[in-house]
């Protein structure tokens, strides 16, 4: 417990002091937290539920319009704003600004939970590719129908409020940064406490064998929807930060951009080890960290560059990092893994 | 607990790896100006992003050979930091801050499309970074009050509202019934709010008004409604990819229309790529090689044309002439600034007003060139079945007359 305290602690520190030890890389590391968290709330569904789910992107994408569109529409007529011929300009003051993404944060939040609430009602009754393939169309749905509403911005894409002047240059990236990070905080805090609950086991229950668990009398469904909740909630949190952050919402490449933050969260949760706490937080930040590197290095070749990663990690770590660490150490993993067990049950009773 | 040992040796690694990586580079590094550029070098608009590159590379070569940038008494050769957005917008935001706040880049190039650069302006301006693009046309750039932004290009609603003004011409001063198709992007919503301007004027009546997906490859559905309703005017614009899915299928299914407009001819090379298919297609242009503009560096359009066929192996689109007329503009404030300072340079860049080989510059304050109109060409095929883009209007540079209606199908 001790050592875990140091280890979060330093950890918390690190994060805290990064945008001044690095204050080039605010952006990046923005966005690396934005990733973990949409990886550590795939994690839900794919990993502990075994529910593979596309459609998670749906969230952020929601998250991002509603967060960009309240923090407009509380000012400014928000049809105005997106009008692409639009001849005005208007600026928010710097009051207006905050006050503005605090409310739509909080949007951001409320309204895709409640979505996910209604749409895991009626599609989570199915399973395995089936519900794989549903959630999918669910992203790319979301992206062509945002791409034709007027008053986001349609096919014009939505240039969210600039950054009001308040303090130096660097004051933006800060900003950002810790609203990521602090997300990025709470997502890790609310998932490991639901992780050390029965929550988890029923998930887990769910992943193993569905109909056993509802023979057991779990209410599948309900845990299953409370699950999906979980994570539109922080995802629509993401979204929010992350259209502020880029400061432009196109409909299918930066809001519902399945093919990238779709599947890159996925991938990560993959590399990592799915099913594990910290598993998507490494798979994430190991991801980053190579694709930045490959767009650099390797220009024009950096997705041939990403495929053979992908692929040397599907031969080589078929269970995520974690679990080729697991497998290489299994005596001290399985002490640790042990441990957790054994403090588990004795929670639990 | 030799899980936490790992992960803290991990998090220990990538403060490393994180502080090792800071680069080194500056706006100016000995004698080399080094101007930052996100392009589509893959992805949807790779293909104009090429074009784009392609002209950047071409005009430093030129300047840097005949002589450089002199700025107080020194000369200094142009150097450009690329990267590759992806055809991306989320992507390019990322990469203009990594070339302004790691690369410590002063200067920038535009990336490719509307769509890009609005995600860049913001970040350019917030750095009070000057920023001359060469591909972003959409009007809503222009009335942000953005600064620190030069367009070389005239805004997109002027793109082809000068074809629906021909088409009423030719329908002796009457209103014409107008279909048109365009992509979900920023650019071609542009390009249709010029349409629906010039419709308003005329009095002309717009009867399919269509939206392409963003992964354009089929538009059947507009062109069965194109052959039931029979408009006098197809308008299509969705960048190379709207122009090439247009040409294959209206030739396929034999669509007759009097009058076909489009963006992106020249960059889809549609006269190689589906010769006499394209015949008759009416393109709008911001350059085209036989324009008399001149300058000291490319001489004039077909020199030009000439050495850039040399270098790269095709006829250059106006994507390319545009980004290489951005350098020259990046040249010519230097100079006149004298200086490296931001704001000088910005306000150089304010006070344009030079020829260059591929059009007049000169900015108005929201950023976009006003001194350049738009051109519409023709693609023409002789007899052997090879082909050619045409300049029809406006009249002043025509080196053919417009032909319409276009024959049908049938009597083809």
């Amino acid at each position: 417990m001790n050592k875990n305290f140091i280890l979060y602690a330093a950890i918390l520190i690190f994060g805290l002091a990064a945008p001044f030890l690095f204050p080039a890389f605010k952006v990046q590391l923005s966005i690396l937290c934005v990733l973990i968290v949409l990886a550590t709330t795939w994690n839900i569904q794919g990993g502990e539920m075994g529910y593979n789910s596309f459609g998670n992107i749906l969230f952020y994408g929601l998250g991002m319009y509603l967060c960009a569109s309240v923090q407009v529409g509380m000012f400014f007529p928000l049809a105005e704003w997106t009008e692409s011929g639009g001849e005005k300009t208007f600026v928010h003051t710097p009051t207006q600004f905050f006050q503005g993404m605090a409310v739509g944060l909080v949007v951001a939040a409320v309204v895709p939970t409640i979505v996910a609430g209604l749409i895991g009602y009626s599609i989570l009754g199915l399973r395995g590719h089936y519900f794989a393939i549903c959630t999918l169309g669910l992203g790319v749905a979301a992206g062509e129908i945002s791409g034709g509403i007027e008053i986001i911005g349609a096919g014009q894409g939505f240039t969210t409020p600039p950054f009001p002047n308040v303090g130096s240059l660097e004051a933006r990236g800060e900003f950002f940064y810790f609203l990521s990070f602090f997300t990025l905080v709470l997502t890790f805090i609310a998932v490991r406490s639901i992780y050390s609950t029965r929550f988890k086991l029923i998930l887990n229950a769910i992943r193993d064998n569905e109909d056993k668990a509802e023979a057991m009398g779990i209410e599948t469904m309900k845990y299953k929807i409370i699950g999906w909740m979980i994570s539109a909630f922080f995802c629509g949190l993401a979204g929010g930060i992350m259209g502020g952050l880029v400061g432009y919402i196109d409909s299918t490449d930066v809001a519902f951009d399945g093919r990238e933050m779709g599947v890159f969260m996925v991938l990560m949760a993959i590399l990592g080890g799915k099913g594990t706490l910290w598993g998507p937080i490494i798979g994430a930040t190991i991801f980053h960290i190579f694709k930045e590197g490959f767009w650099t290095f390797f220009l024009g070749w950096q997705y041939v560059a990403l495929g053979v990663l992908i692929v040397v990690i599907v031969i080589y770590f078929p269970e995520g990092i974690m679990g080729w660490l697991r497998e290489k150490y299994p005596e001290r993993f399985g002490e640790v893994v042990d441990e957790k067990d054994r403090k588990a049950q004795v929670e639990l009773k | 607990m030799r899980l936490n040992k790992i992960i803290l040796s991990f998090v220990s690694a990538l403060i490393i790896l994180f502080s090792t990586s800071v680069a080194s580079f500056a706006k100016v590094v000995g004698d080399k100006i080094i101007l930052g550029a996100a392009i589509s070098l893959t992805g949807k608009y790779s293909s104009n992003g090429v074009h784009t590159q392609n002209g950047y590379n071409m005009a430093v070569d030129r300047i840097n050979s005949m002589g450089g940038v002199k700025v107080g008494g020194k000369t200094y050769k142009f150097d450009i930091i690329y990267y590759d957005d992806e055809s991306n917008p989320k992507r390019a935001a990322q990469l203009a801050e990594r070339l302004i706040s790691q690369d410590g880049v002063e200067f920038m190039l535009g990336p490719y499309s509307s769509g890009l650069t609005k995600a860049i302006a913001p970040v350019t301006e917030k750095y009070g970074v000057p920023m001359v693009e060469a591909n972003g046309a959409s009007r809503s750039l222009f009335t942000k009050g953005y600064k620190y932004l030069f367009a070389v290009l005239a805004p997109a609603n002027l793109y082809l509202d000068v074809a629906i003004e021909t088409a009423v011409e030719l329908n002796g001063g009457k209103p014409v019934r107008i279909a048109q198709a365009f992509e979900q992007d920023a650019f071609s919503q542009d390009v249709r709010l010029g349409i629906l301007d010039a419709a308003e004027r005329t009095g002309s009546k717009i009867i399919i008004d269509d939206k392409l997906p963003k992964e354009l490859n089929d538009m059947a559905a507009t062109l069965v409604k194109v052959k039931q309703m029979k408009p006098d005017v197809l308008v299509v614009s969705g960048h190379t990819k709207g122009a090439l899915t247009a040409i294959r299928q209206i030739a396929e299914m034999k669509v007759d229309v009097p009058m076909l407009a489009m963006t992106h001819c020249d960059a889809a090379k549609l006269s190689k790529q589906h010769g006499k298919n394209s015949q008759y297609a009416l393109c709008a242009s911001q350059w085209h090689k036989s324009l008399t503009y001149k300058d000291d560096f490319f001489k004039d359009g077909m020199t030009y044309a000439a050495d850039f066929e040399k270098e790269f192996g095709y006829d250059p689109p106006y994507q390319s002439a545009e980004s290489s007329a951005a350098l020259l503009v990046f040249k010519d404030a230097f100079e006149r600034a004298n200086s490296f300072d931001q704001k000088k340079v910005r306000d150089a860049l304010a006070a344009t007003n030079m020829q260059t080989f591929y059009g007049n510059i000169k900015f108005a304050p929201g950023g976009q060139n006003v001194d350049k109109p738009m051109v519409l060409f023709q693609v023409m095929c002789d007899a052997s079945g090879s082909c050619e883009n045409k300049v029809v209007a406006p009249l002043k540079w025509a080196s053919a007359k417009l032909i319409h209606p276009i024959p049908k199908w049938s009597e083809r």
